[in-house]
């Protein structure tokens, strides 16, 4: 039966891939396999994924099961991407939890915090390259979106300096990438 | 934990007012709504939840510390599935067991669902229009700035020493610069943790 197919389809994807664009051979794989949609259909979800809220491993089983079985299939797919967060991590959550006085674990992540705050670096250059350089423009100072630096530069002020919050912030980015984006 | 909470924070919430403020009930409530509110905010990757529970949940609330935000956020990434719901569902369980988990990680998922919806109906009227592109280039912009925010928030709590500091620097080019998987770098910090900090502490 479809919901119960498009749910373990997405609980397949879930589990064999840690989000982001890392998730687009998976989810082709699935989804091209079924005769869900066809190849530009995975394209033009990335880009919808990109439009909306949420990652794209969530939109992209809402998409698929909105499309295969209306309402009921978008939330099976749903559930179905989000079991491995459902099962392992609340697993983890629950041993760490139980673990939370322990000096071994208290060691172990005294090694594990600043290696997650330099990943959390790399991830702020790796998004800089593609936000500020068009898509397949070389990495030089010629090819630089000033306009988009400007305004991650003033988003960074409103955020460090006048403590504005991170929602308010947001939408006003939105509007500064509307007037000059 | 609780003795932090502040009712009047919640008058930004209708409907939800401040007599549900004590109760379990009353917090899972409130958990789903923020993560909603959260979850409507989500764009770029996902990369500024990070910020926005730090803001919510650890300044604003108290109910988790900063050491939890950064242990949280090496395990969410380092879990198959999706960062942002794993974090939802650490978070959530951090603060109120297997309820909190699932109200955190269906409040993050329930707009995005919303969204979807109606971005497919007018899918078509979206891709070409000139404007939306401008907007998520503005959205994009902003989720640098908020992640060295949380970074920036996050440095006392995980950078105690100088050993921390090549860690950090390590991590930074080995995640930057090479495809090796976050899991592995995960696990490998970890045990150099454990190695050094045991070690130093027996001593």
């Amino acid at each position: 039966m479809i919901l119960l197919e498009l749910f373990l389809s997405f609980m397949k994807i879930g589990f064999f891939s840690f989000g982001g664009l890392t998730m687009i051979p998976v989810i082709n794989d699935e989804v091209l396999v079924h005769g869900w949609m066809t190849a530009g259909e995975v394209m033009d979800i990335v880009a919808v994924a990109e439009m909306t809220p949420g990652s794209l491993g969530i939109n992209c089983a809402t998409f698929v099961g909105l499309r295969t079985a209306g309402i009921p299939g978008a939330l099976s797919a749903t559930l179905g991407v989000m079991m491995p967060s459902l099962t392992l991590c609340m697993a983890a959550a629950h041993f760490i939890m139980k673990l939370k006085d322990s000096p071994v674990l208290e060691s172990a992540m005294s090694g594990v915090r600043p290696v997650s705050m330099g990943m959390l670096l790399a991830v702020a250059v790796t998004l800089s390259q593609s936000t500020f350089w068009a898509e397949g423009a070389a990495m030089s100072l010629a090819g630089v979106r000033w306009n988009l630096v400007l305004i991650a530069a003033a988003c960074g002020v409103l955020l460090f300096k006048f403590k504005l919050s991170i929602p308010k912030t947001i939408l006003l980015a939105a509007v500064l990438g509307l007037l000059a984006g | 934990m609780e003795e932090n909470f502040k009712s009047s924070e919640w008058t930004a919430s209708p409907g939800e007012g401040s007599e549900i403020t004590e109760n379990r009930t009353g917090r899972l409530l409130g958990m789903f709504w923020i993560m909603a509110k959260i979850g409507c905010l989500t764009f770029g990757g996902g990369w500024s939840i990070i910020g926005q529970m730090q803001a919510e949940f650890v300044e604003k609330r108290g109910w988790l510390s900063q050491e939890q935000i950064i242990d949280f956020m090496s395990l969410a990434k380092s879990f198959p599935g999706i960062m942002i719901i794993n974090m939802s569902v650490l978070c959530g369980y951090a603060m109120e067991g297997v309820a909190g988990a699932l109200s955190a990680a269906f409040g993050l998922t329930a707009p995005a669902i919303l969204a979807i919806g109606l971005v497919t109906y007018f899918y078509g009227s979206l891709k070409s229009n000139p404007y939306v592109e401008k907007v998520l280039n503005g959205v994009r912009c902003v989720v640098i700035p908020i992640i060295l925010q949380a970074a920036w928030k996050l440095k006392d709590k995980s950078l105690t020493s100088a050993v921390s500091y090549g860690l950090l620097a390590a991590a930074f080019g080995v995640c930057g610069f090479t495809d090796i998987s976050k899991p592995a770098v995960m696990i490998v910090g970890a045990a150099l943790g454990l190695l050094i900090f045991r070690t130093r502490r027996k001593a």
